[in-house]
């Protein structure tokens, strides 16, 4: 096992070097200025000599190879930098924005996972039936709907019409719940369905029609043969959501104020920030590769068929 | 089992039960006077900074709409210079030397008085840290007496008042007291309370304040970027009042008067465009302007903006510009004097070429929707367009040039001068003199403007620039954005009569 975990580690940093360099490239390419962003923020036009000497002071008149090993340099000694817009530490800024974005992610799988297990279940079990059909509408529409308009409708007839929730998210257990939930819709429509099918396909193995034959209570096999076997399907697309869910959820976080990671990243584009962008790269790198490596031992852990493989 | 669980409940029920009884019999003390619930206002802003050291970045932006900083001068609604912590500046005769007289009365939070060497500290440290002042590094300051100092600028500078010390990145901060990241000791009537970098801000009343009584107990500014999230929590009542309110919100507000006041005064922020003389003729470029009806745009983008003539609003004394009504008859024969003659799809064209102008915009300040209301309002005149739409104008079609008509917008008036706008958007060696306005009448006409000391003379000059550039069809301006606020009806005096965004709450604040 370490031998393996020694291996993927060894893929990270390849992964790392890769995706840093091809980003900084894209930045650097792309169109537009940190400096101009900086300077202009406010709508303020800015001097040609002013805009200059800010470009050099930033380091930005420097060829690009230069800019990136300076950069590359000071992260092996574990600076992420700081960023053009304010100044602050960019590991600082993303230790911040992952907080929120930790709350945010594990609150929304939580919330999806104990409504959708359940209904995929119900909906595999009672297949065709008029609830499949009613629970399976809704899952459609929930999956047709983006985040944004889930959001201010959750918003306008939760907070503005029932009061029940504030507008203003509070960085709390109660401001959490709304953007969690919203965030949850989707999630939700979508477990939903891959979990019926996963459940479907394993109902209809010979190994269940045997065990019913055979006179064994059908609680049982649900539960110790169906639902275990169908685990790792499972296991899968919770750890592929919950990694793009650790990247950051823009729209739900600008709307609900939920100062995480998706916002932090969504900015820093916006203005150019290359420092933070970079540390948001080669974190959200690190997040997927951890994300596919506790999945993979869990794999094993649940199967000892994969191990032996 | 049961009947001794039954019994252990009723024994704690009677021991609560008795252990209130004993809490009422003790709690006979007279009740506390009420006390008067604070007055509290909520307020929501686009923007949040990561720090509130005024003289960094554009964060004196938000100190002074936080009420926490003030300038030596400010910028009235009418425009005018003001006093604040100066109360007087006068030029030498050669216009080299400013003298200062700061206002005794005035002082920072915790008591101490404003000096002239805490101001002249202040005034170099924003040369230091701003990296758009960095000129002020190389004025000479020297202390008179503890309320009066001079500023040699070095060389004439007839806007040092409205382009620096009534800028608001010069606000006056206590530089020995305070965190001047967190808690900076300033001399406005609010002073910081708690802070939450890029978050919310809570400001408390300035008990020490120098100039009148503060009338709320505290301010909280709720970082809001979206506008849906702003517009439903003033109307779940979360928050007292905004500015820049949307269209769509606007209408809404306004379907309610008993719950919100809008107030919309016209703004400084300007949406034009630029028309390449290098790649259109004077009569494509006549034609243009006499097809652009810039009242079409501003009512299509229902109210948040008002139909501009030049880039002054036309009550400032700089702001005096004609241009020609739309005329699209005229607009036509322009191009038919130019050789255009129409196809059988009703579109100009030239030895078999259609004219086809390439218009460059960038999604911002609704420059998105003007340009699709501009290719309309072409099209009907028989005008063909290209439209090129960009992330970012500034690294793209104004640094290239590579346009037949530009779309932008930046704040035309920072100050109550009209300097600043002129020199960014009209001088030789400019970025937008690519598009190859400039020439050396109007370079002079600019020279003249910059060390000009006479305000009438200044307003005169700067409407002859502008004026030249109407006539010239080199610049077409569209709209100037209003400021819409909205608040609760029983809120005043939240900025929404000051036409610059760095002005909100003040002593006279009340709900």
């Amino acid at each position: 096992m370490a031998k393996y975990i020694g291996k993927r580690m060894i893929h990270l940093v390849g992964i790392m070097i890769a995706l840093s360099f091809l980003t900084f490239l894209l930045m650097y390419l792309a169109p537009g200025d940190p400096a101009v962003k900086k300077l202009n923020a406010q709508g303020i036009a800015v001097s040609p000599e002013v805009l200059e000497a800010v470009r050099k002071e930033m380091g930005l008149d420097r060829p690009f190879f230069v800019q990136y090993g300076d950069w590359a340099l000071k992260v092996l000694r574990g600076d992420l930098g700081e960023s053009y817009k304010d100044g602050l530490s960019v590991a600082d800024k993303l230790a911040k924005a992952l907080g929120y974005t930790a709350q945010l992610a594990l609150g929304s799988m939580l919330i999806s996972l104990l409504i959708s297990l359940p209904l995929g279940m119900l909906t595999a079990l009672k297949k065709d039936s008029v609830l499949d059909y009613v629970i399976r509408f809704f899952t459609f529409f929930g999956n047709s709907m983006p985040n944004f308009l889930i959001s201010v409708l959750l918003m306008y007839f939760l907070c503005v019409k029932a009061r029940l929730l504030p507008v203003m998210a509070v960085r709390s257990l109660k401001g959490l719940l709304l953007p969690a939930v919203a965030l949850s819709v989707p999630m939700c429509s979508r477990f939903i369905r891959q979990f019926r099918a996963e459940i479907l396909e394993q109902l209809s193995r010979s190994y269940v029609s045997g065990a019913v034959t055979r006179g064994v209570k059908s609680r049982f096999i649900l539960f110790r043969n169906v639902l275990h076997n169908a685990s790792i399907s499972i296991l899968t697309i919770v750890s592929l959501t919950l990694g793009s869910l650790f990247g950051g959820s823009v729209v739900v976080e600008t709307i609900f104020r939920w100062p995480g990671l998706g916002k932090l990243a969504m900015d820093s584009i916006t203005y150019r920030d290359y420092p933070v962008i970079q540390g948001f790269v080669l974190f959200t790198a690190v997040v997927y590769v951890m994300v596919n490596l506790f999945t993979d031992i869990a794999y094993r852990w649940i199967d000892p068929r994969v191990r032996e493989d | 089992m049961k009947k001794l669980l039954a019994l252990m409940m009723i024994l704690v029920l009677a021991l609560s039960l008795a252990a209130c009884g004993k809490k009422e019999e003790e709690d006979v003390t007279p009740e506390p006077e009420p006390v008067a619930e604070k007055k509290i206002l909520r307020i929501a802003e686009s923007f949040a900074y990561a720090s509130l050291d005024a003289h960094k970045d554009y964060n004196g932006w938000y100190t002074s709409i936080y009420g926490m900083t003030e300038t030596l001068f400010k910028i009235g609604n009418d425009l005018s210079v003001q006093p604040l912590l100066a109360t007087k500046a006068e030029a030498s005769e050669d216009g080299l030397t400013w003298t200062i007289t700061l206002n005794p009365k005035a002082k920072f939070s915790n008591g101490n008085a404003v000096t002239s060497d805490m101001v002249i500290r202040n005034l170099q440290r924003v040369g230091e840290v701003n990296d758009s002042y960095h000129d002020v590094s190389e004025y000479v300051f020297t202390k008179i007496d503890d309320t009066t100092f001079t500023i040699n600028t070095g060389s004439v500078y007839p806007t040092l008042l409205t382009d620096k010390l009534a800028s608001s990145a010069f606000g006056i901060m206590d530089l020995d007291a305070g965190n001047l990241d967190n808690a900076p000791v300033c001399t406005g009537p609010f002073k910081a309370k708690s802070f939450e970098p890029e978050g919310t801000v809570e400001v408390e009343k300035n008990e020490n304040y120098w100039n009148g009584t503060v009338k709320l107990d505290g301010v909280v500014f709720e970082y809001m970027s979206d506008d849906e999230s702003k517009l439903m929590a003033m109307q779940s009542g979360e928050i007292d009042g905004y500015s820049s309110v949307t269209a769509a919100a606007k209408q809404i507000y306004e379907s309610d008067p008993s719950r919100y006041k809008v107030t919309v005064i016209p703004a400084t922020r300007l949406q034009f465009y630029v028309l390449n003389k290098n790649t259109l003729s004077d009569n494509v470029r006549k034609a243009i302007n006499l097809t652009v009806d810039c009242q079409d745009i501003a009512n299509y983008l229902g109210g948040t903006t008002s139909a501009a003539v030049g880039p002054f609003g036309a009550s400032a004394p700089y702001g005096k510009v004609t241009k020609p009504a739309v005329d699209t008859a005229a607009a036509e024969a322009a191009l038919q004097a130019d050789g255009y003659t129409k196809n059988s799809d009703g579109m100009y064209e030239k030895n078999g070429k259609p004219l086809t102008i390439k218009v460059c915009y960038y999604s911002a300040r609704s420059l998105d929707t003007i340009a699709t209301i501009l290719e309309r309002q072409f099209k009907a005149v028989g005008i063909g367009v290209e439209l090129v739409g960009v992330e970012d104008a500034d690294s793209t079609y104004r640094v290239t040039g590579d346009y037949d008509l530009a779309l932008y917008c930046m704040i035309a008036d920072k100050s109550g001068d009209p300097y600043y706008c002129v020199n960014a958007l009209y001088r030789k060696g400019g970025d937008w003199g690519l598009a190859g306005f400039p020439n050396d009448e109007c370079e002079a006409l600019i020279d003249e403007l910059k060390s000009e000391t006479d305000i009438n003379r200044r307003a005169e000059l700067a409407n002859q620039i502008v004026q030249m550039t109407i006539d010239d069809n080199a610049f077409g301006y569209i709209g100037l954005f209003n400021k819409t606020t909205v608040s609760a009806p029983s809120v005043v005096n939240i900025g929404e009569n000051s036409p610059f965004d760095f002005y909100a709450v003040n002593a006279d604040t009340d709900k």
